[in-house]
């Protein structure tokens, strides 16, 4: 404390160490906080064909196309400690092959101040729904659900599953011409 | 460089204390305030921004050597006379 830069270091050191306890507790004020909501979903054209995934082994495999309708209202979820959140939506099937699939078929960014009152309708996906296999044709029971990642100020960053899911059917034939 | 050297930026152990004092009550203020006010308005940016003023409020109260802290100089004993020293080191 004696010169000058002795009581610069000192005035630093400590406004750092007050500003990392603020965002400590900032991460604590949210800790309890309940980020459920719910999210109404539908599919409205699902068509599966079987095509070479040249992605992978040229193999013949099945390719799952579907638009779908999203509804749902995450504005309440945002405070001050969620700098955004990115919704994913998931596809999720058993198969012969596999005791559990998961395909990601759409995601989204929404930062804090963004509309979050989302109402899509017909959308695409943005992902190809490729199995690896044939495990999507005839599929009875594929369940769409949503997801977000909540990204914080500070703190952890949970995966929160949407209330609310879709199950769809795969039709039972391939669909051999261009959709 | 001599120049900026021969400003005199000490202050004395009085008004180190009162310095030091002062600027943890002041940032420490700031930060409760900032943390309530960030709360209310749900902008973490918001206490950043109250805190960064109370660090600036700080430096600009305890970093210049202001008379304040000046007060409490230590009586240094008056030096003795230079035959002596030089008598001295003659000894040695």
């Amino acid at each position: 404390m004696y010169s000058v830069l002795t009581r610069v270091n000192a005035i630093l050191t400590y406004t750092l160490s007050v500003l990392a306890c603020l965002t400590f507790l900032c991460f604590l004020s949210t800790l309890t906080v309940d980020y459920r909501t719910t999210a109404q979903m539908n599919t409205v054209k699902v068509v599966v064909k079987n095509v070479p995934d040249y992605g992978a082994s040229r193999e013949r495999n099945d390719l799952g196309y579907l638009t779908f309708d999203l509804k749902t209202d995450l504005s309440n979820l945002f405070n001050w400690n969620v700098k955004q959140l990115f919704l994913y939506l998931t596809a999720e099937y058993v198969t012969p092959n596999n005791e559990l699939n998961q395909v990601v078929l759409w995601d989204k960014i929404i930062l804090r101040g963004e509309n979050a009152l989302l109402d899509f309708k017909n959308m695409n996906t943005k992902y190809y729904f490729w199995d690896d296999g044939n495990g999507l044709k005839g599929h009875n029971n594929v369940t769409l659900s949503l997801s977000w990642n909540i990204i914080p100020n500070a703190g952890l960053l949970p995966n929160i599953p949407a209330l609310g899911q879709h199950s769809f059917k795969f039709p039972v034939e391939y669909t051999q011409t261009r959709v | 460089m001599d120049f900026f050297t021969s400003i005199p930026t000490h202050i004395d152990y009085v008004g180190q204390a009162k310095a030091e004092k002062l600027y943890r009550a002041i940032i420490t203020l700031f930060s409760i305030v900032g943390f309530i006010w960030g709360y209310i308005v749900q902008q973490f940016s918001q206490s950043v921004y109250i805190l960064g003023a109370g660090f600036i409020l700080a430096a600009i109260l305890t970093l210049p050597p202001w008379p304040m802290y000046r007060r409490n100089p230590l009586n240094w004993q008056n030096p003795r006379n230079p035959e002596e020293k030089t008598s001295s080191k003659k000894k040695k």
